[in-house]
C-alpha cells in the first residue's frame, strides 16, 4: 500500500450566484503517481483544484494533506505545505526574466537586497536538473508558449512542490510539445513528485497517467487504474452516453454557386514594427466551414479582429463580406452586410453578464423592427422573442429576466450563439465557440453551426482544439507566425499530427499550394 | 401573455428572497436606513436631553407644519435635478463629474435673462431663462466626455479642472458686468418680477417646477428603459466593451448622455435660482448641488424614480434636523450630514448583508441540485 499524500472527504463547493461546482467528493491520491481528473468542461475540475490548492475554500467537507486536516486561507499557505499549480492561463510577468518570475514572491535576501546572483544559480541549478534547457536569464516576452508552461513548472519546483496541479497544460501545445512535456511529468514522478494532471483530452489521460478520477456535473464518479479502463468506458463515465463525434452525417451538401461569404486578400499588419499578418489571403464560401487551425498567438486574434471591425492599427489588403468591400466600414456595416460574430472572450465581449439575458440575446439586432414599436422598444416582443431562443437553445435558466452571469459558462455561450443566430446571418466568424464549455453545450453549439452552414452561411471557425476543426471544417488553413503555412482542401483528409507539423513551423506549403485557400 | 405566465410561475417560489436581486437590493436600502436611524439616536442620546423626542422631531417634525412640507419640497427639486444629471452619466458608465461647475455657469446665463427686460411676458421669460440655461449645460457638459472619446483624456480630471474654471468665469462675469452698487459681495442684480416662477398652492413655496420635474422623471424613466437610447445606455454602463462589439458607438452615447445631463442641470439651476433667490450670488448660490446630486445618483441605483425619492427623503431629513434645532438647540444640524454618510455607505457597501444572501444562495443551489 503506497502513501496518501492528499485526501478528499465529501467536499461540497457552492458558488456564491448558487452553483454548485462539486458536490460530496472522495478522493485520495497517492505519493509518488501520475493521476488524471478527467470531466468535461465545467464538471468542476477546476474549481476542485483551486480548492486543493488554496484560492478557493469548500464550502463543506475535509482536505487532509500529508495526514493533517488543512484548511488553505490562500494560495500562499498550500505552497508553503509543498503544493504547486500551474494554471491553464499562465501568471507570469512577460517583461521579467525567468528568474525574477520564479523568485517573486519568495526572493532570496542579501542584507536588504534581492540575492539575485543566488537567485539565478539556484534556479538554472533547478532548471538543469529537470532538463528545461532555459536560460533563466531571458526575459519571458521571448519565449514560446511551451518554454513558458515550463518556467511555470520550474516555478513551482523552486519552491519544493512535492504535488504540481497542472490545469489543461495541453491545451495551448502541439502534438509534438505535448509528447515532451509527457517526458517531464515521468521524470518528475521518478523524483517522487506527485502529479496531478487536468484534462478533457482522453487519449493524452490514458497516454499518461497511474490511475483517473472522475467528474460528472460536479460528482465524482469514483478513481480508476488507468490499466484497467478501456476509451469506451472512461468516455461513457465522463459524460453518461455516447459521443457522437461525426458531424459529417449533419451536413448536407447543396449548391450555392460558388458564392463567396467572405474573400480576404493580402492581408498585412504590422504591431509595434512587427508584421503579426504577412500576406494572408483565403476565402470562404457560400455553404462551407472554413476551419483556421493553429496554436494561440499566431495573429488568429488579428486576423479575426481584421475581418469583423474591431482592429484598431490600420491593415493593408482587402477584406469582402458578402462581395461588399468593408474598408474603413465599422463593425456596424460590416453586421448590417450579414456578418455574425462569436467572440472568443464571452464574458469580456460577449455579454453584459450584470444585465438580464432577455438585453443579451438581441444586442446586435436591437434596432431591428420586430422588436420595436413607433417611439420605443417592444419589450413584449422581445420578452417573446427571448423566451424563443431560451427554449430552441436549451439555456438553462429561470426566466429571460436573470442576469447573465448567474448561469454556466455553458449556456452563456448558448446566450451568445443564440443572438448570432437570430441575425440570420451570410456569414459567421466562430472563435473558439465551445472554448471551456460543457460537452453537451459543445455538441449542440456545434450542431447549430452546421445548421448554419447547411441554410447556406459561409462559416470561419477559429479554433485551437485541432478536434473541433477537424470534426466540423469543410476546409482548413493552418497558421503559423502570421501566416498560412498549410491549406487542406479536404477537412475529412487531414489527422492531428500532420496538422501539427504545419501549426508548429516544421512545415510549410508552397505558395501554389496555399494559394488554393483562396481560389479553390 | 408569455411575460405574464413566466413572471407568475416564479413570483411565488421568490417571494421574500433575498436571491431575488431587485428585492435583495430594496431590503438592503431598508436596512441601511434603520442601522442609520439607529446610530443616529445612538448620536441623540449623547447629545440630547430628550433623545426619544429629538428623534421623533427629525423623523415626523417636517410635516408638523404645511410651511415645513413647502420647504421640503421647494429645496429638494433642483438636488433631484442634479441627481438625474449624474444618473444618466453614471449609468451609461461615464465618470463625468462635470454638474457642479455646470450648476455655476448656468446661473450666469438665468441671472443674465431674468434681470434684462427681454420680455414683458411673465410666463415667456421663466421660459426663457431655462433654455438659456439648458443649451449652455447641454454644450458645456458635452466637452470633457468628447475630450475622453476623441482623445481618451481622463474625463474626471478634465471636468473636476473645468469645474474650477467654470466657477472662477462665473465670478470674473458676474463682478464685471452684473454687479449692482447696492452689495457688498458679488452678486447680480435683481431678477425682474416677470422672471418669478408662479407657486402652484399659495402661500406656500410650492412652485410648478414641481410638475416639470414629475415630467422629466417620467420620461427620463421612459428613455432608458424602454427607448433605444436607454438600451444603449444600460448595454455601455455594464460592458463597454460589449456594447462596442455589438455595434454601439461609444462616440455618439457619450456625447448624447453629456448633453441630456447638461440639460438637466441647466434645468435644476434655473428652477434654483427662480424659486430661492431674487439675485445671483456665484459664491453662494448654486455651490454643492451638483456634487451632491452625485450621492443622490448612488442612493437611487441611477434609477430616476429612484434619485427622485432620495432628493425628496434627504432635504426631508435636513428640514427634520432644522425643526429640532429650533427646539433643541444642543443638537447640531450637522447630524443630517452623519445620517446621510452612513446610509451612502452601507448601500453602496458590496460586502453588506451578502453573507446572508449567499447562504440563501447555497440552500437554493444544493436544493435545485438535488431535484
Amino acid at each position: 500500500m503506497k502513501e496518501t499524500i492528499l485526501k478528499l472527504d465529501n467536499v461540497t463547493k457552492v458558488y456564491p450566484n448558487g452553483t454548485v461546482a462539486n458536490r460530496d467528493i472522495n478522493m485520495e491520491f497517492e505519493k509518488g503517481e501520475i493521476h488524471s481528473i478527467v470531466g468535461e468542461n465545467g464538471a468542476g475540475k477546476s474549481t476542485l483544484m483551486k480548492m486543493i490548492f488554496g484560492i478557493e475554500k469548500p464550502s463543506s467537507g475535509v482536505i487532509t494533506y500529508k495526514g493533517k486536516e488543512v484548511h488553505f486561507e490562500s494560495s500562499m499557505d498550500a505552497i508553503k505545505d509543498g503544493i504547486g499549480m500551474v494554471h491553464q492561463h499562465f501568471m507570469l510577468i512577460p517583461s521579467f526574466s525567468i528568474v525574477d518570475n520564479i523568485i517573486l514572491g519568495d526572493e532570496p535576501k542579501k542584507g536588504l537586497f534581492v540575492d539575485t546572483k543566488e537567485a539565478a544559480k539556484r534556479c538554472q541549478e533547478l532548471s538543469d536538473k529537470y532538463n528545461f534547457e532555459l536560460d533563466v536569464n531571458a526575459k519571458v516576452s521571448t519565449l514560446s508558449v511551451a518554454k513558458r508552461q515550463k518556467v511555470e513548472i520550474l516555478k513551482t519546483l523552486y519552491r519544493n512542490a512535492e504535488l504540481i496541479i497542472l490545469d489543461e497544460p495541453t491545451s495551448v501545445l502541439t502534438p509534438q510539445e505535448t509528447e515532451k512535456l509527457f517526458d517531464q511529468l515521468r521524470f518528475f514522478k521518478q523524483q517522487g513528485h506527485t502529479i496531478l494532471f487536468i484534462s478533457h483530452k482522453l487519449e493524452e489521460v490514458k497516454q499518461i497517467s497511474d490511475r483517473i478520477s472522475v467528474i460528472r456535473n460536479g460528482v465524482s464518479k469514483g478513481t480508476y487504474l488507468n490499466d484497467e479502463l478501456t476509451m469506451e468506458q472512461l468516455t461513457n463515465l465522463i459524460i453518461g452516453r455516447d459521443l457522437d463525434n461525426d458531424m459529417d452525417a449533419y451536413k448536407t451538401h447543396e449548391d450555392f454557386h460558388d458564392e463567396k461569404a467572405l474573400v480576404v486578400e493580402h492581408l498585412k499588419m504590422e504591431h509595434n514594427g512587427k508584421g503579426v499578418l504577412n500576406d494572408i489571403s483565403f476565402a470562404v464560401k457560400a455553404g462551407e466551414i472554413l476551419g483556421v487551425a493553429g496554436v494561440e498567438g499566431n495573429g488568429q486574434i488579428d486576423l479575426v479582429k481584421c475581418i469583423v471591425g474591431l482592429q484598431k492599427t490600420q491593415y493593408e489588403g482587402s477584406i469582402r463580406i458578402c462581395g461588399t468591400d468593408t474598408d474603413k466600414m465599422n463593425i456596424r456595416q460590416r453586421r448590417d452586410l450579414g456578418m455574425a460574430y462569436i467572440p472568443e472572450d464571452r464574458m469580456g465581449d460577449g455579454t453584459a453578464g450584470e444585465l438580464p439575458i432577455s438585453d443579451n440575446l438581441i444586442s446586435t439586432y436591437y434596432t431591428r423592427e420586430d422588436i420595436n414599436g413607433k417611439l420605443f422598444m417592444d419589450n413584449k416582443k422581445i420578452a417573446k422573442v427571448s423566451d424563443d431562443l431560451i427554449k430552441t437553445f436549451a439555456v438553462k435558466t429561470k426566466s429571460a429576466e436573470a442576469a447573465v452571469n448567474s448561469l454556466s459558462g455553458g449556456n452563456i455561450q448558448k446566450v451568445v450563439v443564440a443572438r448570432e443566430y437570430n441575425t440570420n446571418p451570410k456569414f459567421m466568424i466562430a472563435e473558439q465557440p465551445t472554448h471551456g464549455i460543457d460537452i453537451g453545450s459543445a455538441e449542440f453549439v456545434h450542431h447549430k453551426l452546421i445548421e448554419l452552414r447547411n441554410a447556406g452561411a459561409g462559416i470561419l471557425l477559429v479554433s485551437a482544439d485541432l478536434n473541433e476543426v477537424i470534426d466540423l471544417a469543410d476546409r482548413i488553413i493552418v497558421m503559423f507566425d502570421g501566416q498560412i503555412s498549410g491549406y487542406f482542401p479536404d477537412g475529412n483528409d487531414v489527422d492531428e499530427s500532420s496538422l501539427g507539423m504545419y501549426m508548429l513551423g516544421a512545415k510549410h506549403q508552397s505558395a501554389e499550394e496555399i494559394g488554393g485557400a483562396l481560389n479553390d | 401573455m408569455t411575460d405574464k405566465n413566466t413572471s407568475s410561475k416564479y413570483s411565488k417560489k421568490y417571494k421574500l428572497s433575498l436571491t431575488n436581486s431587485k428585492l435583495f437590493d430594496t431590503i438592503k436600502m431598508l436596512i441601511a436606513i434603520l442601522i442609520a436611524l439607529a446610530i443616529t439616536f445612538v448620536i441623540l442620546c449623547l447629545v440630547s436631553d430628550d433623545p426619544v423626542n429629538a428623534l421623533k422631531t427629525i423623523l415626523f417634525g417636517p410635516l408638523s407644519k404645511r410651511r415645513y412640507i413647502g420647504s421640503v419640497i421647494e429645496s429638494f427639486i433642483p438636488y433631484a435635478f442634479a441627481g438625474l444629471a449624474a444618473g444618466v452619466l453614471f449609468k451609461s458608465g461615464g465618470f463625468n463629474l462635470g454638474a457642479e461647475g455646470i450648476f455655476i455657469i448656468c446661473g450666469v446665463v438665468i441671472a443674465a435673462i431674468a434681470s434684462a427686460p427681454v420680455t414683458t411676458s411673465p410666463i415667456l421669460h421663466p421660459i426663457l431663462c431655462y433654455l438659456g440655461a439648458m443649451a449652455l449645460g447641454g454644450v458645456l457638459m458635452i466637452i470633457p466626455s468628447f475630450l475622453k472619446a476623441k482623445f481618451n483624456t481622463n474625463e474626471m480630471v478634465v471636468s473636476l479642472m473645468l469645474n474650477s474654471i467654470y466657477a472662477a468665469i462665473a465670478s470674473h462675469i458676474v463682478r464685471t458686468y452684473m454687479m449692482t452698487s447696492k452689495s457688498n459681495s458679488v452678486a447680480s442684480k435683481d431678477y425682474l418680477a416677470t422672471a418669478k416662477i408662479p407657486n402652484l398652492y399659495e402661500p406656500y413655496r410650492i412652485s410648478i417646477c414641481l410638475i416639470l420635474l414629475f415630467v422629466v422623471m417620467i420620461i427620463l424613466h421612459l428613455i432608458m428603459f424602454k427607448s433605444r437610447l436607454g438600451y444603449q445606455i444600460r448595454l455601455s454602463g455594464s460592458n463597454p466593451k460589449f456594447a462596442e462589439y455589438s455595434g454601439i458607438s461609444a462616440f455618439k452615447l457619450a456625447i448624447s448622455t453629456a448633453a441630456i445631463a447638461g440639460v438637466l442641470c441647466g434645468m435644476g439651476a434655473t428652477t434654483h435660482l427662480l424659486t430661492q433667490s431674487s439675485f445671483y450670488t456665484p459664491s453662494q448660490s448654486l455651490v454643492g448641488i451638483g456634487f451632491s446630486g452625485m450621492l443622490l445618483a448612488m442612493l437611487g441605483k441611477n434609477n430616476p424614480i429612484g434619485i427622485v425619492v432620495a432628493a425628496f427623503l434627504i432635504k426631508y431629513l435636513e428640514q427634520g434636523t432644522a425643526v429640532l434645532y429650533f427646539v433643541d438647540k444642543s443638537v447640531p444640524a450637522e447630524i443630517v450630514a452623519i445620517v446621510e454618510g452612513i446610509i451612502i455607505m452601507l448601500i453602496s457597501s458590496q460586502h453588506f448583508l451578502r453573507r446572508l444572501r449567499e447562504q440563501q444562495l447555497l440552500k437554493e443551489g444544493l436544493e435545485e441540485h438535488a431535484e
